[in-house]
């Protein structure tokens, strides 16, 4: 009954490995030891949605999932959608060509729910994003041009 | 001035790139080599005497490596030392390897209290027999000073209720005399409550003491150099031996200015390693300073045809445990937005039991404008005029007085009335279905002033870095390559932003109050037409022509008229940074100290349907008008827009800090305190009406803070219009509703 | 707002975990989904000594009918229960309370075992178990036993499953042919909490009138609210707007809900009766309409 355990986690492509916490929840898991910070913390009580990010493809909370939990599982963040050389990735750059953020602050996790919207709905009309990325907060764009970026993401733009 | 080459059109941010792939550097992502992690422990009493704080158990918890009562630390204004005077006031602090070890330290820390008497509402503490809040008064905060938010009225010797700390009053004509003259008057208490500013970001700060003995602090502020005064003054050290490096800010709304940076320095310093102060949410809903709430008393009286006659107004504002609440803004607004003859304007900063309010998008705005726009519905419904044709018939202009004696200067409210009443939103509004309805209101907002410096460095690759010392919030940064590519006739690509650290910075003041763009701008404006006139001039020296005779396009300096003399302004740059000093380098200076504000303006028409079985309205549709001056960034002056717009209707809607009678606050978390979601918001329409400032550069004026003011009262005469339901206090309880519906509120 | 700190074991098997229950049985446990539990952890509002994480557990993410019933596994989660074909066309209460529960990201995490046996008056899932007299399993060390929705919700937050014990799959009745059912909410904010909602379940007969009838209420108490008066009394006769508005108003009328900061007893009471008029006409629209379900 450790109160640290190494685990193995498959995060943006890469096997890492580490020992944690047990206590330690995988966003903390994300920022701290493997420096991902682009997952970012909004609230820690799994409202705001700053630190969504893909598990296995479907997007969850990081901070309600502990570290240890992601053992043997895919952990796709932010960081993990862009270009192999680190550029934008599609959906990033219509984030940044259609005005999807201002603060930057709930951009990573807003950018992960969107990615996991478009996998399971490639084309969804504008009511659908409003709809599905409702658990991602926002305090600075009123979310329309975020709904415009996901929209021309899914059109390819 | 028509034809531009950058300005008004769309750039997308400067910075887009770090924030779209996560590499953006906020505060909480800030670790120095070696740093520890800090976790306040807050009082849970609203009032009490501090008998005594041990540290002595967290010290011996694993992975603390310090803990430190207020006396320890010193200085109360960081962590009470004798009494605290709100449930969540910070009485100690623990240290420990990382952000879990400093929290179970936290939890190990024992202090004793004395409770005290607690007022936590202003409206008791204002009655005779109720405890005093404070014996001896506080220091104000002054973010929203900083927003332009401070001015008073002359004092006409009414008493001053207990624990008012200041009353403002403003008084014009004969009240009575205009009542007297009055067709029709109206009378109805309205509140609106106390909200947090609700930035995605939670507030903190890392300090790390410089090689130099100074300190080094991240943090994310709106306010670089006001966050390193206040820092060495707690410290009692130098300006200059403080370095406060911005990092990116996830939303400030006002709310951000100087909270954790002085004990982040000093923990620092007791420690000897880095320290990060990072507060957690319900942290930061307890200690941060939010937007007071208020309860608003109005009285007008208006004749058959329109005209006001007299405006009568007690505004009550709850300042919490220290001075700075925003009321005489909020009173100046209230009286000074429509014409009327007849005024007498009192405020009320009343000290209660919480945590004194901050700054928070156009300071006191907000609420008086929320008691004038539903009374101004209300009272044109009563005289049986259109609310629109009603606000156009008593709305001012430039050079109509104000409530402080003061005229208006270029203003747009007309403008932006008109295009409102142009809008299909409105022009519709009769051919909506059941329980359907439109409302409008109006909100405006002083402007705010600042000195600022800026400079603009000519690279040999022919782009321009900019250099500001202001915090960019609200996509500023983007604005200020486009004032220097259109001075340069430059595409925006090639001007890069330096934000610099104080130590580094050309000075800039707070980001805050609509006013960067406004000043800061104005700067860079100034450096980047200095840098031009030193390209032409040295060019001039390379070509043999005068300097006049030049002309400068697609990055290259020509003889007008003969297009193939020419130089490139990159092999300008490169022949002055050239050893042999034959030229200076070419680096221009900018400084503005624009001192008056340019006000602006904005209307809003909501577009609600109510649910009778449940008594919550639905938007089903939002159009936001706004005078700008001009727009130097359509898009990210429509996405400010529209983000204010939400923020207003999330008052309306959800948002309300709720205490108990004993202070405590009930809702801190974000899963209690509700801020509007994707799905409750609808497309926003936003109108932009150019009336150009005289003062602002390329004539824009600041857009941040007036679309954050109308959204309350737009929804509520919404409500109104859907189903007749009058509402007085804002957030809405659809249970308020039903129980109108009830009522028979159907008119 | 970090965990305190505690142990932590992942068992490989069912016995291994009821082992585990047994052995630790006054401060252990059990994380499922973790949506109600790690923001509890996260807040140090729980701090147990010990974290039995069931989600290694194998084969308990099954949804399958047997033997009558609908089976869920206690790993099943909100997502996978709403999109199931079958739940989807035999209980479509079930889809429609998993498809209301908070937002994406919580539904792919959070189970219906889990819902039921953190036992939130304000969630939905208790209130499906309530109206379609369904059951729990909950197995221990000692053995196995079933409890119905009266017998397994206790109050606030507080079920009559022991500390040592496991709620390991959850059972819903195959509902008869001419039955609609629903699932209907109110949360002023989208993906809140519920205020009040309400699961219900009608079956109609040949001769098109009520033949059964089920309602339960969430946010009306402690425990879900089973509105068996109204049900009765609707029963033999065909479904009227007057009768449902009865029934409705019957319902808001036996509810004893508190006031709190989201809303008072009489709203409750409002909604209550607005929400079951709703769930009742749209339960027999399902049942007259296709024949079914």
């Amino acid at each position: 009954m450790a109160k640290e355990k190494t685990i193995r986690v498959k995060v943006n492509g890469a096997e890492r490995r580490a020992t944690v916490e047990v206590r330690r929840n995988l966003a903390d898991f994300l920022r701290e030891d493997l420096e991902l910070t682009g997952t970012h913390l909004g609230c820690e009580h799994g409202v705001c949605g700053a630190c969504t990010v893909l598990v296995d493809g479907e997007a969850v909370r990081s901070c309600l999932m502990l570290a240890v939990q992601a053992e043997g599982h895919e952990i796709t963040t932010v960081e993990g959608l862009t270009t192999p050389d680190g550029d934008p990735g599609p959906l990033q750059q219509a984030f940044w060509d259609n005005h999807g953020m201002q603060c930057g602050f709930c951009t990573p996790g807003m950018i992960c729910a969107a990615a996991a919207l478009l996998r399971e709905n490639p084309h969804p009309t504008a009511a659908e994003v409003r709809e599905r990325l409702s658990g991602n907060l926002c305090r600075c764009t009123g979310y329309q041009d975020i709904v415009a970026s996901v929209l021309a993401a899914a059109e390819g733009k | 001035m028509s034809a531009f080459a950058a300005i008004g059109k769309s750039a997308r941010r400067v910075e887009g790139r770090e924030k779209v792939t996560g590499t953006a550097t906020y505060v909480a992502d800030v670790h120095p080599r070696g740093a520890a992690c800090a976790r306040l422990v807050l009082s849970p009493y609203a009032h009490a005497r501090i008998k005594s704080v041990d540290v002595s158990a967290a010290l011996k918890v694993p992975g603390v490596i310090g803990a430190f009562s207020g006396k320890d630390i010193g200085g109360a204004e960081i962590l009470a030392i004798d009494e605290v005077f709100f449930a969540g006031e910070a009485v100690a602090v623990v240290v420990g390897e990382d952000e879990a070890a400093a929290e179970d330290g936290a939890d190990a820390v024992q202090v004793d209290y004395e409770p005290l008497p607690v007022v936590s509402d202003p409206i008791a503490a204002m009655k005779p027999d109720s405890p005093l809040t404070r014996a001896s008064k506080g220091e104000s905060h002054d973010d929203a000073g900083a927003h332009g938010a401070a001015v008073g009225g002359a004092g006409t010797g009414r008493p001053k209720p207990r624990n008012v700390n200041q009353m403002v009053e403003f008084q014009r004509g004969d009240l009575a005399k205009g009542f007297a003259e009055a067709d029709v008057v109206l009378e109805d208490t309205y509140r609106i409550a106390r909200v947090h500013q609700g930035y995605m970001e939670t507030q903190g700060s890392v300090a790390e003491r410089a090689p130099s003995g100074g300190f080094t602090v991240w943090t994310t502020t709106q306010a670089a150099f006001g966050a390193r005064d206040a820092t060495a003054k707690f410290l009692g050290i130098e300006a200059h031996e403080v370095n406060v490096i911005p990092t990116q800010v996830g939303g400030g709304f006002g709310g951000k200015f100087v909270l954790v940076e002085p004990l982040a320095a000093a923990l620092a310093r007791r420690v000897r390693r880095p320290v990060r102060v990072i507060l957690d949410r319900t942290q930061d809903f307890l200690v941060s300073h939010p937007a007071p709430g208020a309860i608003i008393r109005m009285k007008m009286g208006a004749r058959k045809d329109g005209t006001l006659t007299a405006l009568e107004a007690e505004l009550v504002f709850d300042s919490g445990c220290a001075p700075g609440a925003p009321v005489g803004i909020a009173a100046l607004l209230l009286g000074g937005t429509y014409r009327c003859p007849n005024l007498d304007l009192v405020g009320y900063e009343v000290l209660t039991h919480q945590v004194d309010p901050g700054a928070y998008r156009a300071p006191g705005a907000p609420q008086g404008y929320y008691a004038l726009e539903c009374h101004m519905s209300r009272l044109a419904d009563a005289v049986g005029m259109d609310p629109l044709e009603f606000r156009l018939k008593n709305a001012v202009k430039e050079g109509d007085i104000r409530p402080d004696g003061r005229p208006w200067t270029r203003i747009g409210l007309i403008e932006c009335l008109e295009a409102a009443r142009a809008h299909p939103m409105w022009r519709n509004r009769k051919k909506l279905g059941p329980d359907e309805g439109v409302g409008i209101a109006v909100g405006g907002w002083g402007g705010g002033t600042e000195p600022a410096t800026g400079g603009c460095r000519v690279n040999p690759d022919g782009s321009l870095t900019v250099q500001v010392g202001s915090v960019d919030i609200t996509g500023v940064n983007t604005t200020f390559a486009l004032i220097a590519a259109e001075v340069f006739g430059l595409p925006v690509e090639k001007v890069q932003i330096a934000t610099n650290d104080t130590d580094h910075a050309p000075y800039a003041g707070a980001s805050g109050g609509s006013k960067t763009t406004y000043t800061v701008g104005a700067a860079v404006l100034a450096a980047a037409q200095e840098a031009r006139t030193q390209v032409l001039e040295m060019a001039a020296d390379r070509l043999e022509a005068a300097a006049s005779d030049l002309d400068i396009a697609d990055g290259r300096v020509f003889v007008k008229g003969a297009p193939n003399r020419g130089v490139t302004i990159g092999e300008l740059a490169r022949l002055a940074n050239r050893f042999g000093s034959r030229y200076k380098p070419l680096h221009g200076q900018g400084r503005a100290a624009v001192h008056t504000a340019s006000p602006g303006f904005a209307v809003q028409l909501c577009q609600a349907k109510v649910d009778r079985a449940t008594g919550m309205p639905h938007l089903t549709g939002y159009v936001a008008v706004q005078d700008v001056g001009r727009a130097l960034n359509p898009a990210e002056v429509i996405g400010q827009i529209r983000g204010g717009a939400v923020q207003g209707i999330g008052r309306a809607l959800f948002e309300a800090m709720e205490h108990d009678e004993g202070g405590q606050l009930a809702n801190a978390t974000l899963a209690d305190y509700a801020m509007p979601t994707s799905a409750d918001i609808p497309d926003i329409d936003v109108v932009l009406v150019e009336v150009p400032s005289e003062l602002g550069p390329f004539g824009a004026k600041g857009v941040g803070e007036p679309p954050a003011v109308p959204g309350a009262a737009a929804v509520v005469n919404a409500v109104e219009a859907a189903v007749g339901v009058r509402v007085l206090n804002v957030p809405i309880k659809p249970e308020a509703i039903l129980n109108g519906l009830e009522e028979g509120g159907t008119r | 707002m970090k965990a305190a700190a505690f142990d932590y074991e992942a068992p490989a098997s069912l016995e291994e975990a009821l082992a585990l229950l047994q052995a630790r049985s006054d401060d252990a446990k059990i994380l499922a989904g973790g949506q109600s539990l790690m923001p509890m952890l996260n807040m140090r509002l729980a701090r147990p000594a010990l974290i039995v994480d069931i989600n290694r557990l194998p084969g308990l993410d099954y949804i399958r009918v047997a033997d009558g019933q609908l089976r869920i596994g206690a790993l099943a989660r909100h997502t996978a229960v709403a999109k199931h074909p079958e739940v989807v066309r035999g209980w479509p209460v079930l889809a429609e309370a998993a498809a209301q529960i908070g937002h994406d990201a919580i539904r792919n995490r959070g189970t219906v075992a889990g819902s039921l046996a953190h036992s939130d008056p304000t969630a939905e899932h208790p209130a499906v178990l309530a109206a379609l007299d369904g059951e729990v399993v909950a197995r221990s060390a000692k053995g196995e036993r079933t409890l119905k929705a009266d017998e397994l919700f206790l109050g606030y937050l507080t079920t009559a499953l022991r500390a040592d014990e496991l709620l390991t799959e959850v059972r819903l009745p195959v509902l008869p042919p001419h039955t609609g059912s629903t699932f209907v909410e109110f949360a002023p904010r989208v993906g809140d909490f519920a205020v009040v909602g309400i699961a219900a379940a009608v079956t109609l007969g040949g001769d098109g009138a009520w033949q059964d009838v089920r309602l339960a209420l969430t946010g009306v108490g402690g425990t879900p609210f089973r509105a068996r008066q109204a049900e009765s009394a609707l029963k033999g006769t065909r479904p009227k707007a007057a009768d449902i508005a009865a029934a409705a108003a019957q319902v808001a009328e036996a509810i004893e809900p508190d006031s709190d900061i989201k809303a008072s007893a009489r709203y409750r009471r409002q909604l209550a009766r607005t929400l079951t008029e709703r769930a009742l006409t749209t339960a027999a629209e399902r049942a007259a309409g296709q024949g079914g379900r």
